[in-house]
């Protein structure tokens, strides 16, 4: 069989595993940004009690492969009751992986809001909480968001780890074809494809839009 | 409660399998500095089709995971008659992956120095070979220091992948040793443990350094 036949007769599981890995995707970013800035009001609190253990997440999350996390994870949550669900333990640790990075991306901007414009929202009333939802959070999020996206895709790039504990995302997805038709340079290709796929237009948009934040940080195991 | 003779007795593999990645991602590092260097070069002096298809190359890892990177070579070339080891495939792996990452760094950090130096160098009639190490490189390193550091980390860290493709390293140890005690959690926890003990003196020596060379400068 030719290279496009072969494509189209297994592209229905394909499909299904790319829709896989944009929903693990998109939960673990949700995830990653709710817990994000939690980790960063741990960071701008006076109180040591509070900042020292934020600390120590976003070093442990960023200094121990994302593999392991998924591992630890995928064998802690049996002891609370919630064994056999690998799909919530991939956007678990991928999302709390992703989260350490997020929160050390918006401690970076924090600066972006000067000391000013946080004084004259207190002038003017603003509540503290009002002065972070309307001032400070707004431009701090513009400020990171080549950051973000850059993050985003990064992100992406780790989610054929689900693979290790059966999730059946893009990269798995194409395993089981692949043990089943032994065609794995076509379907292995695809897969590629697939990752590609999502991940360029979002690349060349931010480039387009002068968003790109090409600068470090490679994948993430 | 966990059997601590159990944990005692597999600490050899472990620590073997440490040493295992600490080598394998020297090489994959060297490797990717190597490659890194030629794709900047490439970028900078190449002729058009060069360029482009090292730019080509640079989008394309950033955005295809480094596992199917891995699964590609490890299981389309011997397809091609060039079958490779794990090993091997695994270096050649972390190097082609982060070889485009250590380009952008490097012409990043190029583009720091201002073009009168270059142009002062080439109107005393000095060679690039001759200029690069000895003005323009060690103008760059305090640049470079901490974004190669955390890349650096990076790739300690992404060559935990290597052990899907049987690479007998820190995790494929790790697997190994819970084989032989059935604790999974206990282990992985050690060995996270490692890791980050590993990644922390790394990133604390590369401060360090960096205060050291950053000493001078204001």
């Amino acid at each position: 069989m030719s290279f496009i036949q072969i494509l189209v007769a297994n592209l229905p599981p394909l499909l299904e595993g790319m829709g896989m890995t944009l929903l693990l995707t998109l939960a673990a970013t949700l995830l990653s940004w709710v817990v994000g800035l939690a980790t960063l009001a741990t960071q701008l609190s006076d109180s040591p009690f509070i900042r020292i253990p934020g600390r120590l997440y976003i070093s442990l999350m960023r200094g121990t492969p994302a593999l392991i996390q998924l591992f630890v994870i995928f064998f802690t949550l049996p002891l609370i009751g919630l064994g056999g669900l690998p799909m919530l333990a991939a956007i678990l640790a991928l999302g709390l992986n992703s989260a350490a990075y997020v929160a050390e991306i918006l401690r970076a901007n924090t600066r972006v809001v000067g000391i000013g414009q946080i004084e004259a929202a207190r002038a003017i009333g603003l509540s503290p909480f009002r002065t972070w939802t309307r001032i400070r959070l707004p431009q701090l999020l513009r400020a990171s968001l080549p950051a973000l996206i850059n993050e985003f895709t990064i992100l992406l790039k780790t989610t054929p780890l689900a693979s290790v504990v059966a999730v059946t995302e893009l990269t798995y997805a194409g395993q089981l074809v692949i043990a089943r038709t032994f065609e794995s340079t076509t379907i292995l290709l695809a897969t590629a494809a697939g990752y590609l796929l999502i991940a360029l237009p979002i690349l060349l948009l931010a480039q387009r839009l002068g968003l790109s934040a090409f600068k470090q940080a490679g994948g993430r195991a | 409660m966990i059997d601590l003779d159990l944990i005692v007795s597999v600490l050899p593999v472990l620590a073997a399998g440490l040493f295992k990645t600490v080598w394998l991602s020297l090489l994959g590092a060297i490797l990717a500095l190597g490659g890194g260097i030629l794709i900047a070069t490439g970028i900078e002096r190449g002729p058009h089709w060069l360029r482009r298809t090292l730019s080509a190359w640079t989008l394309v890892t950033l955005s295809l995971p480094l596992l199917v990177l891995l699964y590609l070579l490890f299981f389309v070339l011997p397809e091609y008659g060039l079958t490779l080891s794990p090993t091997t495939v695994g270096v050649a792996g972390l190097g082609l992956y982060y070889a485009p990452y250590v380009s952008q760094l490097l012409l990043g950090a190029l583009s720091a120095i201002t073009p009168g130096q270059f142009e002062a160098c080439r109107a005393m009639g000095m060679a690039p070979w001759r200029y690069m190490p000895r003005l323009i490189v060690p103008q760059m390193l305090p640049l470079l220091l901490p974004s190669m550091t955390g890349l650096m980390i990076g790739l300690i860290k992404d060559s935990a992948l290597l052990s899907i493709i049987a690479v007998h390293e820190f995790m494929h140890a790790a697997k190994a040793a819970i084989s032989q005690t059935y604790a999974p959690l206990e282990i992985y926890l050690i060995v996270a443990l490692a890791y980050w003990l590993l990644t922390s003196l790394i990133d604390s020596l590369m401060r360090r350094l960096e205060r050291r060379m950053t000493r001078h400068s204001t």
